[in-house]
């Protein structure tokens, strides 16, 4: 049994705090890529579709249902939410004390935030003008993540998560000033493919 | 039964699977604890095993074992003391230091 191990010589005992350690880390930290890639695809996906139909001056790039770009979009930021709520939910197992409460409070926020943005949405759809309302959802996501990931920096002191919170802020503002269709092709192409891109660099950097 | 100690190496530390213990609640967050279970999971132990070790390590002070219930389940939490990452930190430094003095 190990109780009567032998006492380790100082290096190997090193190198066993060090693996050991590096294997709780791994275990109980969430890995940020688990979050970009749904996040990443959702956007690209789904505000792709929404420049294709609903393109700049009115345009209609590729021919499809009206509401398709939404429904399509919606969806994918529902799974993309449910998968990043069980990930969260999965690495948390069994810690309990302050980064639980951390992490339960943050996952809340970003559960509340979309729930406004569903109800907004539904008090909305009937008054504005078609493209209107295309930006107005269209940016509404972005805003909250933008803001989201900006406080989800504050809250870990994590400046990759912040400065990734920046960066959804200035290509929403940039997208919005452009207009509607421009704003899609920004949001999914910045912001989608940069969730991408990010994911990508980071579990490049990991190995 | 156990090989003697190297000076200045704490001896409730000293041990490969309460090292391996400590090592794995020191990774995580100061107020933070871990369910048995998945600390169990962590370290490959016998439920036997690492209840016997944290005896140990709980008898020094080092960890603090907390018996609560979820609903109508009971589970157990493990967290490193305040004395105890103090003693792990303690500890590793007297490694390096004894492998920098190494001839």
């Amino acid at each position: 049994m190990e109780t009567d191990e032998e006492p380790l010589s100082p290096e190997a005992s090193l190198r066993l705090i060090d693996a050991q350690r590096e294997r709780t880390h791994r275990q109980l930290d969430l890995d940020p890529t688990i979050f970009l890639v749904p996040w990443g695809l959702a956007w690209l996906i789904g505000y792709g579709l929404f420049f294709l139909r609903y393109g700049p001056d009115d345009r209609v790039l590729v021919s499809m249902p009206g509401w398709l770009p939404l429904a399509t979009l919606l969806a994918l930021l529902v799974a993309a939410g449910a998968y990043s709520g069980v990930a969260g939910y999965k690495a948390y197992r069994g810690v309990a004390g302050e980064s639980a409460e951390r992490g339960a409070m943050y996952g809340w926020s970003w559960g509340l935030a979309f729930a406004g943005f569903g109800i907004l949405s539904s008090r909305f759809e009937a008054h504005l003008p078609e493209a209107q309302f295309g930006l107005l959802m269209g940016s509404l996501p972005v805003l909250i993540t933008a803001i989201l990931y900006m406080s989800g920096g504050a809250v870990w002191r994590d400046r990759h998560q912040f400065g990734f919170g920046v960066w959804l802020s200035v290509i929403n503002g940039v997208g919005l000033l452009a207009g509607p269709g421009w704003h899609s092709l920004v949001v999914s192409v910045l912001g989608g493919g940069g969730m991408l891109a990010s994911a990508a660099y980071l579990r490049a950097r990991r190995r | 039964m156990t090989a003697p100690a190297i000076p200045g190496l704490d001896p409730v530390i000293h041990a490969q699977a309460r090292l391996r213990v400590v090592s794995s609640l020191s990774a995580l967050g100061e107020g933070d604890r871990l369910a048995f279970p998945r600390l169990q999971e962590l370290l490959d132990m016998t439920a036997g095993n690492l209840s016997t070790h944290l005896r140990k390590l709980e008898e020094a002070g080092y960890v603090q074992v907390e018996k609560t219930h979820q609903g109508r389940t009971p589970a157990t939490f493990v967290a490193l003391t305040r004395q105890g990452r103090a003693a792990f930190e303690q500890y590793t430094h007297n490694l390096r230091a004894l492998l920098d003095g190494a001839p």
